[in-house]
């Protein structure tokens, strides 16, 4: 009997620690994938880019193991490359630049030596070939049945400090290794998209004699002023449909949040504190989240458009003084530390309206101007850390951040 | 001892099927069921941002004119420049503390200073009160702080009998910094207000 029981209680032991062993395997159980590069006649430093690239956006989808190696078999070879055998996955292409410059890439993903996937991408140009990595980790994402990453082919509006009071607006991928100024010269910050096809744009420019919002369509190159007002212009979110602006203004010198209307150019002020109300994001149609300092520190409030009633909804940190909502949740910057003089931490902390579930994004620097992304599955952020701007990406589902970082300047704010 | 045999062999077995449920080999034959489609599907061609390239061609590209609000091909207008700066030059930084914007005891002989030159020689000019912050937050609230910092100047201009017309107010959060070292000497250096003369 006595051996029965220490039989059963070894069992006990092994199966107690069965527990860590399938952490460990969960950890290694993401299927491999290799990338061949089949390309003939292309310069080598843009096919070595171009696959860094396409690497780095299936390392960014989060769902394989990805070799590095750089492998370059015969496109049309039956079978994978000898070294690439026990990858789950292949994926090979060919880039065929044609005589106007324009790319044609050919691709396929083999599963164990079967092809399972392909399809042919084209552009123009070849200086924007990381959109082709991205549309290509994008397909092959919705491919292996994950839910659609749109936001992989979107671009990043940004806003760089070059020197005191002199900024310039950028447009870039979301690696930022494609960038192209759009806006040269004099001081101007807080650029934000205009619509969901990210064909136009508002940016607050402070060159003029009061702080003014203007707005810019790429496509026709027209750009004209909306708005101005003393001390405070920035626009802090646009409605899903595009016709409704969350302003921060402050025409008497007292920053509050307004409600404008593009179509009919109304402006309606949306709260009446005397202290300071900013970063307004629209949650649904009929309700707001701010940044208000009304209760000391700056904080997350939320209030219906047309009500006065204001709701807190952040109960956790020091100091929270960014905000960007997507459904119910909303994802915000707090001060870890509170002493005023020595290194501070700021980090980005996800609510949702729902629970009481608080979870904790980041964990060093100084994290900040969180934005969701157009499906809310993932966040962009801006990380300072020893003198490093960078913009991050927050996988919320895959529990993973990647870094990108600014070759110079500071990043002043952003939006996707 | 024939029960403890028993009981052996069946604890064995037990054992035994733990470990096969390790082995990952089981996994890979998991994996292998749940391979998605083998058949190939048509291939699609997709141009890839087309709509890309036209947006980041140069051609789209602005520029904005940075010329200085105050230079002029005018001869007078220089020499007007010149004075506005060198009365610009009279008046002082207000400072504050952090995340604060009340005026601190310590800044009011600053303040006295910079009323006296704006009712006396600066009076023909508007003042532009540019607030600033240290480098704490690219957000809008570092630059809203900027702006009540400027909004608390200006409450004590007008206090002292500058008409409001002639105040104008921007808040350039931390994206004006005076000084860019990491210590507090100067990032308190960076926590104030200036004045700027406009014709």
């Amino acid at each position: 009997m006595k051996i029965l029981i220490s039989l059963l209680m070894t069992i006990t032991i092994i199966f107690a620690s069965d527990a860590t062993i399938e952490v460990i395997k969960k950890a290694d159980s993401l299927p491999s994938i290799a990338v061949e590069d089949s390309s003939i006649g292309i310069n080598k430093e843009f096919k070595i880019k171009f696959f860094k690239s396409l690497v780095a956006d299936l390392n960014v989808i989060s769902l394989f193991n990805v070799d590095r190696n750089y492998r370059t078999p015969k496109y049309d070879a039956n079978e994978v490359s000898y070294e690439n055998k026990d990858s789950d996955y292949v994926v090979r292409y060919k880039i065929i630049k044609k005589d106007n410059g324009e790319l044609n890439i050919k691709l396929k993903m083999f599963n164990k030596d079967k092809i399972v996937f392909n399809k042919n991408y084209k552009i123009k140009q070849s200086k924007i070939y990381m959109f082709v990595a991205h549309a290509i980790a994008y397909d092959i994402n919705k491919f292996m049945g994950e839910a659609p990453i749109g936001w992989i082919k979107r671009k990043v509006i940004f806003s760089r400090i070059i020197s005191p009071k002199k900024s310039e607006l950028v447009i870039a991928d979301y690696t930022l290794s494609y960038q192209h100024t759009i806006v040269k010269g004099g001081f101007n910050i807080f650029p934000k998209w205009a619509t969901k096809a990210q064909d136009s744009f508002y940016y607050t420019s402070l060159d003029e004699r009061k702080p003014t919002l203007k707005y810019i369509n790429i496509k026709t190159g027209q750009s004209k002023i909306i708005k101005s007002s003393d001390g405070m212009m920035i626009c802090s979110d646009v409605s899903d449909d595009g016709k409704k602006l969350l302003l921060t203004m402050a025409p008497t010198g007292q920053p509050d949040i307004y409600i404008y209307d593009v179509n009919t150019k109304k402006t309606l002020k949306l709260t009446n504190y005397g202290g300071i109300d900013v970063n307004a994001q629209f949650m649904g149609k009929n309700k707001i989240a701010f940044v208000s300092n009304r209760l000391g520190n700056p904080n997350i409030f939320s209030k219906k458009i047309g009500s006065n009633s204001v709701e807190q909804m952040v109960y956790y940190g020091k100091s929270n003084a960014a905000c960007s909502t997507f459904d119910e949740y909303i994802v915000y910057k707090s001060r870890e530390s509170s002493n005023a003089f020595a290194k501070n931490t700021f980090n980005l902390h996800l609510i949702s309206t729902q629970t009481d579930f608080i979870r904790r994004l980041t964990a060093v620097g100084i994290n900040e101007f969180p934005r969701f992304s157009v499906n809310g599955d993932a966040i962009i952020f801006i990380k300072n850390y020893k003198a490093q701007s960078s913009i991050g990406i927050i996988r919320l589902n895959h529990n993973k951040n990647y870094l990108f970082p600014l070759k110079y300047g500071k990043v002043q704010s952003m939006d996707w | 001892m024939k029960n403890i045999l028993i009981s052996g062999v069946v604890i064995a077995l037990l054992t035994f099927s733990g470990c096969s449920d390790k082995d990952p080999v089981i996994d890979d034959t998991a994996q292998n069921e749940e391979t998605p489609i083998e058949k190939v599907a048509p291939i699609k061609t997709e141009t890839v941002s087309s709509d890309d390239a036209s947006v980041i061609s140069e051609d789209t590209s602005m520029s904005e004119d940075t010329s200085n609000d105050y230079s002029s091909d005018n001869d007078s207008n220089n020499y007007s420049s010149e004075s506005i700066t060198s009365i610009e030059e009279e008046m002082l930084p207000i400072y504050f503390d952090f995340d604060r914007f009340n005026i601190k005891q310590s800044m009011q002989s600053n303040l006295s200073n910079d009323v006296r030159v704006a009712n006396g020689s600066a009076s023909k000019y508007s003042l532009k009160l540019e607030g600033n912050c240290d480098e704490w937050g690219s957000d809008e609230y570092n630059f809203a702080l900027g702006l009540k910092r400027a909004n608390t100047v200006k409450k004590s201009l007008v206090a002292e009998g500058v008409d409001v017309n002639r105040i104008t107010m921007v808040s350039y959060g931390e994206s004006n910094p005076t000084c860019t070292d990491k210590t507090e000497e100067c990032w308190s250096k960076n926590r104030r207000v200036d004045f700027k003369l406009l014709p």
